[in-house]
């Protein structure tokens, strides 16, 4: 577990580049410290995941995808906070029931401050 | 005559009096001819002395079944007079039914079937009745063959149609029923056919025989001199039954109920119906066909759409991302700037990274217009490369759920084509989906092949391999036709529209085997000049052209 004062670490995980770069802006303008993974195996194979604090993941993605990503992310790291950004809003109509440890989603183009928002609740028990 | 081919209506080509018989078709129509004169030569010759009883009720089948068949033959010409308007076919469709309807009084005035002399006329009007039907008929196929080459600007106007058959029904009734009459009621003028119920007379080759025969003599030598269709060749065959039915009739025993006359009954019959079994059959050939054709146009359609839908979907998502992106990174500058001390390095960087992605958009945006243009004509340069890849995204479902192996070979090096990308998506897209239906759920190993390497002449080839069951010779010359398929289901209208596109693109559409099993499928279409390139070296053209094979 990280230490409650550093700096709050947040992997992205997107296979858009431009997606990606606009989310390290978003997440450095909040102070956040950012991962950058162009696939869930980029990020699962880089080893960090015991060390952050929050996951931003696409769903549509080739190979492991966002979905696929949180069920491993889960049995490793049930109490991880996750969200999901999507480009197809369709996908969400055949989501899963919500249930508390659910990841919050997102439909592209996105509200930066909603976003930041979202990523700070997710953080708060781990501030408390 | 070449010039009548030539100015029948394009609907004609659909028409049997209009189709033009194939080789098979003659060889079986001369067959039937020919078995029939053997059946002649057995029952005159070696089975002369054969005695066979005397059944009425054959007469009374015999006359209905006559009956049933003359007037469908009727029904169905009569229904493609409609179509065609032709007045020989009129004529036709009205000796059927003259023939059917004089076959009613005949056998009512039949001696035994309802009434030992029959319930109507005297001894001499069955015979009377027998010659107005067999010299009728002749008459009509002689008006019939004498009007078919006429100009088709004299054709029967279309509101006319229905008018015209209706005169010419009761034309051809009233016809009917004077000759019947006058066989009846006028039976003592008729000349002495019979001696008696079951004989012949010795006349009888001057006042049936002769008579008959000259008719359809005549009737064979005009449509033989003018024949064309299919319809032509059946009714030749008719006129010859018609013919072989006189020695039958007399020879050796000139009575009812010889084995002579049994025969004429069952060639009578065959006559009868033969243009309708013809009828019949080309019917349900060119039913199927058209069918086979609408099918094939359905499934054109729903892959054009399906290809829309798809590059519809794949254009809403990639403009979304670099939006996306827009968005999110001025949101972030905004937040860089609004900061009590503005961080004026990230919020530039910001900004510039939105000018990128802003400029990426734009030249989305032109490439769907690209996509999207309606005008045929318009060519682009794109990548061969490219092509493919997209096309087989599109199949992917398709492919995966038939479990078939997708092998891809291209060349990095290979120069861009020119020419309309969604048509040429199209022509790669139906040799895909043939390829698919070609391989046959069944069997293990299924492999879909697509390659793209350089080609002589400046031109790049793109062959789509199967290993399904192959195309054999005879199907091989027939496989560009517009309404030619092997499928169950459909298509047909497929291949010979990526030829026409193809080489409209100035390339060219063929196939070959695919080594032991399945086809391979080639078109090239020529490099985009402005960076066109040579090839290489003739021995890298060959290896991959022997690895295609």
């Amino acid at each position: 577990m990280t230490d409650q004062l550093a700096t709050p670490v947040v992997a992205v995980v997107d296979d858009d580049h431009s997606i990606l770069r606009s989310l390290e802006y978003l997440l450095e303008s909040a102070d956040y410290e950012v991962r950058l993974f162009t696939s869930a195996q980029a990020l699962l194979d880089s080893g960090v995941l015991p060390q952050i604090d929050c996951l931003i993941s696409d769903i549509d993605m080739p190979g492991i995808d966002g979905f696929e990503l949180v069920r491993y992310v889960r049995a490793v790291r049930p109490e991880l906070p996750t969200i999901l950004i999507t480009g197809y809003p369709d996908r969400l109509e055949r989501l899963p029931p919500i249930s508390e440890t659910a990841p919050r989603f997102f439909t592209k183009p996105f509200p930066g401050q909603e976003l930041l928002a979202a990523v700070s609740d997710a953080l708060q028990p781990l501030r408390r | 005559m070449q010039k009548n081919t030539a100015a029948v209506p394009e609907e004609s080509h659909f028409v049997l009096s209009s189709l033009a018989p194939g080789r098979a078709q003659k060889r079986l129509a001369a067959g039937v001819v020919l078995v029939l004169l053997v059946a002649l030569y057995l029952i005159t010759g070696p089975l002369s002395g054969v005695k066979l009883p005397a059944v009425n009720a054959f007469v009374a089948i015999y006359a209905t079944a006559m009956f049933v068949t003359d007037s469908i033959t009727a029904i169905l010409l009569y229904a493609q007079f409609s179509i065609l308007r032709s007045r020989a076919i009129l004529v036709i469709a009205s000796g059927y039914l003259f023939t059917a309807l004089i076959v009613v009084p005949y056998v009512l005035s039949f001696p035994g079937v309802f009434a030992p002399n029959g319930v109507i006329g005297g001894l001499q009007t069955s015979a009377g009745l027998y010659v107005l039907w067999h010299c009728g008929f002749p008459i009509f196929v002689l008006a019939y063959a004498l009007t078919k080459d006429e100009d088709p600007g004299k054709r029967v106007w279309q509101r006319d149609v229905s008018v015209a058959t209706r005169w010419t029904v009761a034309a051809t009734a009233v016809a009917a029923v004077a000759g019947a009459s006058f066989c009846i009621v006028g039976e003592r003028y008729l000349p002495p056919i019979m001696v008696n119920p079951m004989r012949f007379g010795p006349e009888w080759p001057y006042y049936v025989g002769a008579p008959v025969a000259l008719l359809c003599t005549s009737a064979i030598v005009v449509l033989w001199l003018r024949r064309r269709s299919v319809l032509d060749l059946w009714l030749m065959v008719v006129m010859c039954l018609f013919l072989i039915e006189i020695p039958l009739s007399y020879y050796p025993m000139p009575s009812r109920f010889s084995t002579g006359w049994y025969a004429v009954r069952v060639v009578g019959f065959l006559s009868s119906s033969i243009v309708l079994i013809v009828l019949l059959y080309e019917i349900t050939t060119l039913y199927g066909r058209l069918l086979g054709a609408v099918v094939g146009q359905r499934r054109e359609r729903e892959a054009r759409l399906m290809t829309g839908d798809a590059v519809a979907a794949s254009i809403a998502h990639e403009l979304r991302q670099p939006l996306t992106a827009m968005v999110t990174t001025a949101d972030a500058g905004l937040r860089f700037l609004d900061r009590s001390s503005p961080n004026m390095d990230k919020a530039k960087e910001a900004f510039k990274r939105i000018v990128g992605d802003g400029h990426r958009a734009g030249t989305l945006i032109g490439s769907i217009r690209a996509h999207f243009k309606s005008d045929v004509r318009e060519r682009t340069a794109f990548s061969v490369n490219e092509l493919v890849q997209e096309t087989l995204d599109l199949t992917r479902d398709e492919l995966q759920k038939n479990g078939i192996l997708v092998q891809t070979q291209t060349d990095k090096d290979l120069p861009e084509v020119r020419g309309n990308r969604i048509q040429l998506q199209q022509v790669l897209l139906n040799l895909i989906m043939n390829a698919i239906d070609a391989m046959p759920m069944k069997d293990a190993a299924k492999v879909l092949s697509i390659k793209a390497n350089l080609h002589e002449g400046g031109h790049v080839m793109i062959s789509v391999a199967d290993t399904g069951g192959g195309v054999n010779s005879k199907d091989a010359e027939r496989l560009f036709n517009p309404l030619f398929t092997t499928k169950p289901d459909g298509m047909g209208m497929g291949l010979s529209i990526c030829r026409a596109i193809v080489e409209a693109h100035e390339g060219q559409l063929w196939f070959a085997p695919n080594g032991a099993r399945g086809a391979v499928f080639h078109f090239t279409l020529p490099a985009d000049r402005a960076d066109s390139v040579s090839p290489p070296d003739d021995a890298s053209v060959d290896r991959s052209e022997s690895r295609a094979g």
